[in-house]
């Protein structure tokens, strides 16, 4: 069972990724070098995601980060047109989507699609990681993200 | 707890508690967009009906159920305050709404066998009209509090509800072909009904099917038809022994069974197995066993519906038809009170009566099963409202009691 773990939205830094939180630092260390890593476990090699402290499948507590490809395949999206959180409002309209991994498709990735219009995109399309710089109006700082574009630019 | 290989979910095991306890007083409070009033004299006023309605005392109610809130929740304390009375009450905090308003009968019906009540109060209400302009509160809070979509969706722009209920919708249409007039039929059901409804929000305005289709898009694929309200209110029901409501002013309705199914992947849709299911797969064999009866026998159908999708998942996945044809059964099915199909939402639901996350479903319910609603589906007999939370989702099966 999902563990549930409640923080606080208070920070200064939200909605940027809290890169220090123990659960997820690998992670975002990983895009800040440029690489999209996800933990797998020790024990029975399954994936770990999201990084829950024990494993589903055998309950295992050690994991090993590894890198991935950064190739996926676009799971499903949408386009929001109205700012959910006022940080999101220059952003609108935008394209969240789950993206599954080639390496390891059961993980689906939270992510923004961009350097393409809404109306190209397909299901289950080639798509790849891009990294990119994370900013929201009003909040000091940045972060190095996981987006995803199109990996055929002709598509 | 490991999970077995390709399963995403469980049911629940409940001890069988079919008949042995009724509702016997419901409630509605005043239900509004932006009121100024608070959750706890919204809980009062709905509790205040329920007992009127039952014909019972604040002195003879001794349990109280509801569900934490960060302190916003009508407790056993507040009871005593806004009712004048002194005695020890029993408390379960495994009620309110979601998906517990559909199990606290389950719970109540235990908690009386045992002998720890007689007469079980459950109460839910909300004033998030009122607070929507700051993140307290809201129906957004609690997900951007948590600490895995904070760090990792949250960033992304994968956030909050309508984010997470659009993607699945995208989803649910490419794999089954549903579309999005088939969500728009839902949408107008439920405003047909809120139109019949005195104290639904939307009671005042139609909503057709072109109408529907020429709205613009909220979160593409969903219009902000296809989204719940954002209200204040609240409902409250009264449970005793079913032998004891015999006695009381109002026909007995009774809880014939109670289900309940459960998500491995907990409030993360995102990393949700079955993207497009709901666990309500889990949950409707142990309600209608239960209850000894099947989808057929449904005379209304109520549900926890924050999105016309999550109606239309909870139709399939419930068995009221196979899991991928739910536009199939929509186009052949009338959703209204008078049309013969399948009833739903006929108080309005989420999307048109108020967002008081289904406590007021299980009230209509009662209400058709009296034959005194304002809709009213004729000769109703078996009503059902089944609870979702994402991480659980449950049905209440409630049955007209006989002699």
């Amino acid at each position: 069972m999902a563990e549930y773990r409640e923080g606080s939205t208070s920070r200064a830094t939200f909605p940027l990724p809290d890169v220090e939180w123990p659960a997820t630092a690998p992670y975002w260390a990983g895009a800040a070098a440029n690489e999209l890593r996800i933990p797998f476990c020790d024990g029975c090699g399954a994936s770990n995601w999201f990084p829950e402290a024990t494993c589903g499948a055998c309950g295992g507590r050690a994991f090993t980060w590894r890198v991935m490809s950064g190739r996926g395949t676009l799971f499903s999206w949408v386009v929001v047109h109205r700012p959910f959180l006022p940080q999101y409002a220059d952003a609108i309209p935008f394209v969240p989507a789950l993206v599954s991994l080639d390496d390891a498709p059961e993980v689906r990735v939270p992510t923004r699609m961009v350097e393409t219009e809404p109306g190209d995109l397909r299901f289950d399309m080639a798509v790849t990681v891009a990294f990119r710089p994370l900013r929201f109006r009003g909040v000091d700082g940045e972060v190095t993200a996981p987006f995803f574009v199109p990996s055929d630019p002709g598509w | 707890m490991a999970t077995p290989k390709g399963e995403w979910g469980y049911a629940s095991a409940l001890e069988d508690t079919s008949g042995e306890v009724a509702i016997v007083g419901v409630g509605d409070a005043d239900h509004s967009s932006a009121s100024g009033r608070g959750q706890k004299e919204v809980a009062a006023q709905a509790i205040e009906r329920a007992l009127e309605d039952a014909g019972l005392r604040a002195r003879d109610i001794d349990g109280i159920m509801h569900v934490p809130m960060a302190g916003m929740e009508f407790t056993d304390d507040d009871f005593r305050e806004y009712f004048g009375v002194t005695h020890d009450l029993w408390v379960s905090k495994e009620g309110g709404g979601m998906v517990w308003a559909a199990t606290a009968p389950h719970t109540a019906a235990m908690a009386i066998r045992e002998g720890k009540a007689k007469y079980i109060l459950n109460t839910f209400a909300v004033a998030w009209a009122t607070q929507r302009n700051s993140m307290v509160g809201g129906p957004g809070e609690s997900h951007a509090k948590e600490l895995f979509k904070q760090n990792l969706e949250v960033p992304m722009g994968w956030f909050p509800q309508p984010v997470y209920f659009a993607t699945i919708a995208r989803r649910h249409m490419h794999e089954f072909g549903t579309r999005p007039e088939h969500l728009g039929r839902i949408a107008v059901a439920c405003r047909a009904h809120a139109n019949l409804h005195p104290g639904a929000v939307m009671n005042h305005k139609a909503l057709t099917l072109d109408e529907y289709l020429a709205k613009p898009m909220l979160v593409d694929p969903f219009r902000k038809e296809d989204c719940c309200l954002i209200s204040d209110g609240g409902g409250a029901y009264i449970m005793t022994s079913t032998e004891r409501a015999r006695d009381l002013r109002q026909p007995v309705i009774e809880v014939a069974g109670v289900g309940l199914g459960n998500s491995h992947t907990g409030p993360h849709w995102s990393q949700q197995a079955a993207f497009t299911s709901t666990p309500h797969v889990f949950s409707a064999a142990g309600a209608f066993g239960m209850a000894g009866i099947s989808t057929a026998d449904v005379d209304v159908f109520t549900c926890y519906d924050p999105f016309t999708i999550v109606t239309a998942m909870t139709i399939e996945d419930l068995g009221f038809c196979p899991k991928g044809e739910i536009g199939a059964f929509l186009e052949s099915t009338p959703l209204t009170h008078d049309g013969g199909g399948l009833p739903i939402q006929t108080h309005g639901g989420m999307l048109s009566h108020a967002y008081v996350l289904g406590i007021s479903h299980v009230v209509e319910v009662v209400h058709q099963l009296r034959g005194e609603a304002h809709a009213q589906v004729p000769d109703a007999e078996i009503g059902i409202y089944a609870g979702y939370t994402g991480p659980q989702a449950s049905v209440l099966v409630l049955r007209k009691h006989r002699g």
